[in-house]
């Protein structure tokens, strides 16, 4: 399988971290063309848009219209934001990692770009807490950049300046969703916020604000570069450019690869993770992340994009792939998931707090053998009273979409653990584990 | 105002107000626990669902204390969808909830109740084990919390956020694990604590004056207004058994005190409750002669009349409590009127609870009332010096005998004759009579707060047997001194 790569092209290569590689690899001609007069912000927004971009953070939203949102500077002169979302904490991701940890220019590049466009002065990168290596390299580089004048006061001589500012997580999943994100960078609870208002007109600090993904920001510096046309060359029509797929589970090859949005899962999975290891079959399979939910294996055929997998009643999320193989227990894989959804909800809504709690204790007790038939019809009745649009954040969708999956494509097996009054798998202390969601490593 | 259609009506809507404000102002009454009309909405329990359709977007559920009205929007609160939802958020708060209504205070007027009656669904579908924690952890004086049967809505941590600004609670912890905590387990502070329980919509929050008390179905409520202080706060006097006052309320009134009210005022009850009381009348000619009370008050108001005919206009003392309404202030003033005398009530300093919210520092309820009919304010000392010089006095209204002072009125030569209508049988040397008069949770009236605002009280229980409406008693003596005025 051949196809021009972007994203990781510079991963490889020795001490890629650094400014002195990031500029010998053409880094920071993007932003000098910017800089030098080549576009003014509104083109810049007009070359996202057209490129067709679509956020990297789970959502999909097309970036260049996210962009365009934040109010026009002559008319509303508040101080503007760009946050960048690095808290990857769904879990089975880990792509925003490699790209902090071995190309942090690139994502600084692509930061500087962005405020430029939406003429923001100020950006924060909020660092998942665990991420020590990818924080240090940012901050390293943030430095570096700083001390050669690419951040700071009239970067480059021009009249652009810009400020980058980090931050650590503590280890919630819900300050990865953009308003509790912003609630945490203002030093209070990562509680969501109801919208509206939106960022755009009431985020950081009530200011207009935009929260963007590492990788979709890491996109824009080779949309300046190469073209909307070029860019548009790659990945499906409505969902283009390369994208990265991180997998893992029961696979020979876990890892992080780049493929062009729209490869399907069964590529990803043979020819980039060497096929489910031991010879095994695949069983089941998460296309993108816990959120997305469980799919049988004979649905590996799918395309990695947004809309394929949203008419297969899927998401692309993150591009987290964990792959089950015939030895793992579906049912056993949901109640870790639902667990983790309860540990992580922030508690405010009724239906997400309950719900979670609920969920899980149904999960687990199916798994444990206490399960009744009736659980599995209330399991659905419960997601349905979760999701979607009935909260204030989507992480009671997060939890309600892989119970609805599991009840519609594992129903035999949740019923076969209700018949039999337990798990017929293996019990996962006598199993390999790996430390993927299939198992509780 | 914006207009909107709600269930098919088009109604007028604040557009600065959430939707659910809307709702409620045109009675239909859209659940609620996490929205209060006194504090920051925050979108938080999903109870209020209701349908909503904007121009050609298909119609939604939404969260209507979240929601903005819009001109032309469509409401339906009724919709099958909102109360699905409403129903299905129902489900989840109850999951975890005691279900201890039969020993809960709140069992009566709590909103998890009642919306579940109105639709929740029959049966719980949960088979897991409930959340156990704390039942009764204290809070400081005033309040006891029950972590089990929270709901975690936030109102009491946004009422100290929002109204007293003070904050002094939290929700700790994360999801199915929060609880609400005062900042490092410190009890709270503050005379505003009392308001926690009326803002808690479930019985997590409840006074401990008041756990244990009552059953809320059994209390006679009256709408009355609060006497501890100037600012005249509304009030709701509940009465057991016609007998007992049980708890006082605020009541909202956007022009005074909006929801809320002070600890002080609404723990001032107790004292109506009081039985060692002067019920009837007693005459004492003179400190040597033993009182003789009497349910029959002629004997006590033919010696008013007898006593002050003695004297001249100018040393005759008439000294009303800040307490008597302005009904009452009138009397008092065509009688000091019928005898050429000046109108005083006792004025006592201010004391040091005011604050920036509603407590005004000043304890007279009516001062604004009296000094409008034409008393004059005087200090406890000017009132001991002008009955001294007096060769008659009356002394008017409860807590009168009090305000003075015990001290000062036993130095009262007994040259001066005294008659006292206040709750307590007068026992001073200068003292002949003494006549029961009722508190302000057993009159009818009005007062005047610092502000102007003329504040209802009303008699949420009857006077003791033998205790008339001062009124009336005012009304006796006016007779009767008028006459003198006449035949003299």
């Amino acid at each position: 399988m051949s196809y021009p790569t972007y994203l990781l092209d510079r991963t490889g290569l020795e001490d890629s971290h650094t400014l002195d590689v990031y500029r010998a690899a053409g880094g920071y001609t993007a932003l000098k063309t910017i800089l030098s007069g080549g576009h003014s912000p509104a083109q810049v927004i007009d070359m996202v848009k057209d490129s067709g971009l679509r956020g990297r953070g789970g959502a999909g939203f097309p970036t260049g219209l996210k962009w365009s949102f934040m109010p026009d500077p002559s008319k509303d002169p508040r101080e503007r934001y760009l946050a960048v979302n690095a808290d990857e904490s769904e879990p089975g991701t880990c792509k925003d990692r490699i790209l902090m940890q071995e190309d942090p220019h690139g994502l600084i590049e692509g930061i500087l770009i962005a405020c430029y466009a939406m003429r923001v002065r100020t950006a924060y990168v909020y660092v998942r807490g665990e991420f020590r290596l990818p924080y240090d390299r940012v901050a390293a580089a943030i430095e570096e950049a700083r001390a050669a004048g690419l951040i700071g006061e009239k970067i480059m001589g021009s009249a652009f300046s810009c400020d980058i500012w980090m931050h650590k997580g503590a280890g919630a999943y819900i300050c990865g969703e953009e308003t509790g994100l912003m609630e945490s960078l203002e030093g209070k609870r990562g509680h969501p916020r109801p919208k509206p208002p939106f960022p755009a007109g009431a985020g950081l600090w009530g200011q207009p604000t935009t929260v963007n993904n590492v990788e979709t920001l890491f996109n824009a510096p080779f949309i300046v570069n190469r073209g909307a046309d070029w860019y548009k060359s790659m990945g499906t029509a409505k969902s283009p450019g390369n994208v990265l797929v991180g997998i893992s589970g029961h696979v020979e090859k876990p890892g992080v690869y780049e493929v062009p949005l729209g490869t399907s899962a069964k590529e990803i999975l043979e020819d980039f993770a060497g096929g489910i290891w031991k010879g095994r079959k695949l069983k089941a399979w998460y296309p993108g992340g816990s959120s997305t939910g469980l799919l049988p294996a004979s649905m590996i055929d799918l395309a990695m994009d947004h809309d394929s997998l949203k008419e297969a009643g899927s998401m692309l999320g993150t591009g987290a792939m964990v792959m089950l193989d015939d030895t793992a227990c579906a049912v056993e894989s949901m109640a870790v998931i639902s667990r983790f959804y309860d540990h992580e909800s922030c508690g405010q809504c009724s239906q997400c707090r309950e719900g979670t709690q609920w969920l899980h204790q149904i999960f687990e007790r199916i798994e444990a053998g206490d399960g009744r038939m009736e659980d599995i019809d209330l399991l659905s009745s419960l997601a349905h009273g979760m999701a979607p649009g009935k909260t204030i954040c989507a992480l009671a969708d997060a939890a309600a979409i892989p119970t609805h999956a599991i009840v519609k494509h594992f129903r035999v097996e949740l019923e076969e653990h209700v018949r039999l009054g337990g798990c017929p798998m293996k019990r996962t202390s006598e199993r390999e584990t790996v430390g993927a969601m299939g198992t509780r490593a | 105002m914006t207009r909107i259609i709600l269930n098919g009506r088009e109604v007028e809507a604040d557009p600065k107000q959430p939707l659910i404000h809307a709702c409620h102002t045109h009675d239909s009454d859209v659940p609620m626990y996490c929205y209060h009309p006194g504090l920051t909405p925050v979108g938080s329990c999903r109870i209020c669902q209701v349908e909503v359709k904007i121009g050609e977007m298909p119609p939604r559920v939404v969260v209507a204390c979240r929601t903005p009205v819009t001109e032309g929007m469509i409401v339906n609160t009724e919709a099958p969808g909102a109360h699905d939802a409403r129903r299905q958020c129902l489900e989840f708060l109850l999951k975890n909830h005691p279900l201890d209504c039969p020993i809960c205070d709140k069992a009566g007027e709590c909103d998890l109740q009642d919306y579940s009656f109105n639709e929740g669904q029959g049966e719980g579908r949960s088979v897991e084990p409930r959340r156990q924690l704390e039942k009764r952890k204290s809070l400081g004086d005033v309040i006891v919390l029950d972590q089990e049967r929270c709901i975690l809505c936030s109102r009491c941590v946004r009422f100290f956020e929002d109204v007293t600004k003070k904050p002094q609670l939290t929700v700790a912890g994360l999801g199915s694990r929060s609880t609400i905590e005062t900042f490092m387990d410190r009890p709270l502070e503050g005379n505003y604590q009392g308001n926690l329980a009326d803002v808690c919509p479930v019985g997590a929050l409840t006074l401990k004056k008041f756990r244990f008390q009552a059953r809320v179905w059994n209390l006679k409520k009256s709408f009355s207004t609060c006497g501890e202080c100037s600012r005249g706060c509304s009030i709701t006097v509940e009465v057991l058994r016609s007998a007992e006052v049980k708890r006082v309320r605020p009541r909202y009134n956007p022009e005074v005190n909006d929801w809320w009210m002070c600890d002080t005022g609404r723990f001032a009850f107790p004292a109506w409750n009081d039985t060692e009381r002067l019920s009837g009348s007693a005459t004492h000619a003179g400190a040597s002669i033993a009182p003789k009370p009497s349910a029959d008050p002629t004997a006590a108001l033919d010696e008013i009349a007898a006593m002050t005919r003695v004297a001249s206009a100018e040393t005759i003392a008439i000294v009303a409590s800040p307490w008597i309404t302005v009904e009452e202030g009138a009397l008092v003033k065509s009688i000091a009127d019928a005898f050429g005398a000046q109108a005083t009530f006792v004025s006592p300093p201010a004391n040091d609870l005011k604050d920036d919210l509603l407590h005004t520092g000043d304890p007279c309820p009516n001062r604004r009332g009296l000094e409008e009919l034409g008393f004059v304010a005087q200090t406890a000392d000017e009132v001991a010096t002008l009955l001294g010089g007096s060769e008659a006095g009356i002394l008017i209204g409860e807590r009168v005998g009090s305000l003075i002072g015990a001290e000062r009125l036993a130095a009262v030569p007994s040259t001066s004759r005294i008659a006292v209508l206040d709750t307590e049988l007068a026992l001073f040397p200068a003292a002949c009579v003494s006549i029961g008069v009722p508190t302000s949770a057993e009159r009818t009236g009005t007062w005047v707060n610092v502000d102007g605002k003329r504040g209802r009280i009303s008699a949420a229980k009857p006077a003791p047997t033998g205790v008339t409406a001062l009124t009336h008693t005012l009304e006796a003596i006016l007779a009767r001194v008028a006459r003198v005025g006449v035949d003299g």
